[in-house]
């Protein structure tokens, strides 16, 4: 299990890590497929989650959710972590666990790394917390 | 193999309980049909075939009594275990189990009553507290129906060896009958109600020394249903007539009064996912980030048309039965008063929100440093302290309602309520409760409920004579009452001033105070 503190943008499915749902965005369709962006945090970070197909109905804002095998990368110029066709999400939980919603980790611009450009470096913070779903006063 | 036992969403995790329960009943299938073997299991075989024989009762009806009869041929312990095992998946899976299981799981508790089960009382008691107050849903009100049907059917025997198992139940009933005598127009709701009056009534008319056990809540209760007929002739003895009730050295109400209701009857009205939520919150998360909680919580429980009677019963909870730690009341996690404040501001029924703040109160009327514990009424005192800087009409309205209740709660033992909420004042100055207040004498504002009420004043000197803050805010307090009889405008005025003046406080309190004031309080609790 990694701190969502510790995922960094890679094109590979080998996330394994638990969060809380904070948030739901609307339900779109996308041709056959529905989506779903939401948030997710837990005690160090939050991130942007996308939701696909059944997944958009099964969670609710409050459930704690496992992901086995997710990736976390760019789609269609949005930084989200998602469980993909190789993953798995499962809730596990309710309620129950801490988060904070700043760094959110979809909200930071990341460069290759100078010494490894198969890896990416966090570069500066483009917005504190989540621009589509801001924190509740 | 998809379970048989609870119904699970898709994209939800396993039940690691279901699936042990379920993996022992696949191993040994085979050996849960006649003939048994006669060898004696080992430790670890008792386990598994217990577990074993509680899948096969609960999702095999037609086998049922094959696996009850084998319980007993193997039983060593008294059903310690089965029902440990039992108690455990009804706290984790009750509201996931499908209707059948729900059948099979009362039939084996009155099977486990009538062989006396060490641990029958755990079980009922879990059941019961699975019972949502507020909640009309057929599922809700079966539970009611069956467990009331259980208490009246195995009254002897419950009776005999687990009397206080009618206790717990009369209080979860009375609680219930508040809510079902409110709607009236459903037949199916009226054979409940009558089932649940039947057995109050016995309990109460009865076996009234176990009713005493309850304390000072059992009033509360009864107050509720003062209104039906069964309990009006009832709560007539209790006033007028005590010695109806043939319990020796029984002779005043205000024997109820004086005795302090133990937290286990408040748990009994929270489910137990309610208070691990309600104690998560109150133990990991920080005052200023709660918000997201409140709404998942008030969501998944209040949501809906009767269910915010719940608030009262949680306000018991968290007064009464969650007391935190030093180490927490120093830290920033969110404090009792301020859940207690939003879940009163969350009422949109004003009876309910007067429940709510009766409870909030309850131990105030009743207060005796001998037997109460300053911690019930340290969440009231916090919440009218700190309400003051920035919702100062809420503060009054609480302090308001406290004054009407030493009214007129019970005039013919006001000489109590006057003591009881005297010396809660004392004792909350004296042990430095109130020393979070941000501005001290400034409370100014809450004169115009000051003016009237001559208890008011008793009330206040005996606390003045302890304390000399209050003493000074008292006088203050009196003293604008009257300047606000004479000008009513200024009043206006002044709780402008004073609001300004209570907000520079309460930055000055902040920077100041915040280390002492905690320390203070752990050292004086």
């Amino acid at each position: 299990m990694v701190w969502l503190r510790d995922i960094v943008p890679a094109a590979q499915n080998n996330i394994n890590t638990h969060f809380i749902l904070l948030d739901k965005g609307k339900i779109t369709r996308d041709g056959q497929n529905k989506m779903c962006l939401a948030l997710a945090g837990d005690k160090t970070a939050a991130v942007h989650l996308q939701l696909w197909g059944e997944e958009c109905d099964a969670f609710e804002a409050g459930d704690i959710i496992r992901m086995e095998n997710g990736i976390f990368s760019y789609n269609r110029n949005n930084l989200v972590l998602r469980a993909g066709k190789r993953g798995k999400v499962e809730k596990v939980g309710e309620f129950t666990m801490e988060f904070v919603e700043t760094p959110n980790m979809s909200e930071i611009k990341w460069v290759p790394d100078p010494n490894n450009f198969n890896k990416y470096v966090q570069h500066s913070v483009i917005s504190p917390h989540s621009r589509i779903f801001p924190p509740i006063p | 193999m998809a379970s048989k036992l609870i119904r699970i969403a898709s994209y939800q995790a396993e039940s690691q309980q279901e699936l042990s329960l379920r993996q022992a009943f696949d191993l040994l299938e085979s050996k849960l049909r006649p003939p048994f073997p006669l060898t004696i299991p080992n430790p670890q075989e008792y386990t598994q075939l217990n577990q074993a024989i509680i899948y096969g009762v609960l999702i095999e009806p037609h086998f049922a009594k094959i696996h009850i009869k084998h319980l007993h041929a193997i039983v060593v312990d008294g059903y310690k275990l089965f029902l440990t095992l039992l108690v455990g998946i009804v706290n984790e899976l009750y509201g996931k189990f499908v209707d059948s299981v729900k059948d099979q799981l009362i039939w084996v508790t009155r099977e486990m009553i009538d062989v006396s089960a060490v641990g029958i009382d755990g079980l009922l008691v879990c059941l019961l507290r699975q019972i949502i107050g507020g909640d009309f849903s057929d599922g809700n009100l079966w539970l009611c129906f069956e467990l009331v049907s259980v208490c009246l059917s195995k009254w002897d025997c419950l009776l005999e060896e687990e009397p206080l198992v009618l206790t717990s139940a009369l209080y979860t009933f009375l609680r219930l009958l508040s809510d079902h005598c409110r709607l009236s127009s459903n037949l199916e709701l009226g054979v409940l109600r009558q089932l649940e009056i039947e057995f109050c009534v016995r309990m109460l008319r009865e076996q009234f020394h176990l009713c005493l056990k309850i304390g000072r809540d059992l009033v509360r209760l009864l107050q509720d249903l003062v209104h039906v007929p069964e309990f009006r002739t009832i709560w007539k003895d209790l006033v007028l007539n005590p010695t109806e009730f043939r319990i020796a050295g029984f002779s005043d109400i205000s024997q109820l009064y004086c005795t302090r209701t133990s937290s286990r009857y408040f748990l009994l009205r929270i489910t137990p996912e309610m208070e691990t939520h309600l104690r998560f919150l109150l133990t990991h998360v920080m005052l200023g980030s709660q918000k997201r909680y409140q709404t998942w919580f008030a969501k998944k429980f209040l949501l809906g048309p009767e269910r915010e009677s719940l608030v009262v019963d949680i306000v018991r909870f968290l007064c009464c039965a969650h007391h935190p730690s030093n180490e927490i009341i120093q830290s920033n996690i969110i404090p009792r008063w301020a859940v207690i404040g939003w879940l009163l501001k969350c009422c949109r029924k004003n009876y309910i929100e007067a429940n709510g703040k009766l409870a909030l109160f309850y131990d105030w009327l009743f207060f005796n440093e001998k037997v109460d514990n300053i911690m019930n009424i340290e969440p009231a005192m916090l919440l009218m302290v700190c309400s003051l800087p920035n919702y100062i009409d809420f503060t009054h309205s609480l302090l308001e309602f406290l004054l009407l209740l030493v009214d007129n709660y019970d005039l013919d033992h006001k000489d109590i309520l006057i003591r009881g909420v005297s010396s809660a004042f004392h004792t909350v100055v004296q042990k430095g409760v109130e020393s979070r207040r941000p501005s001290p004498p400034r409370s100014t504002t809450l004169t115009p409920t000051l003016g009237g009420p001559t208890s008011t004043q008793i009330v206040m000197d005996d606390a003045k004579r302890t304390n000399d803050s209050l003493t000074q805010e008292v006088k203050n307090l009196r003293h604008k009452a009257q300047l606000q009889e004479v000008e009513q405008e200024r009043t206006t005025k002044q709780l402008k001033e004073v609001m300004a003046i209570a907000e520079v406080e309460t930055a000055k309190c902040k920077a100041s105070h915040q280390d002492t004031t905690a320390q203070g309080r752990s050292q004086s609790l």
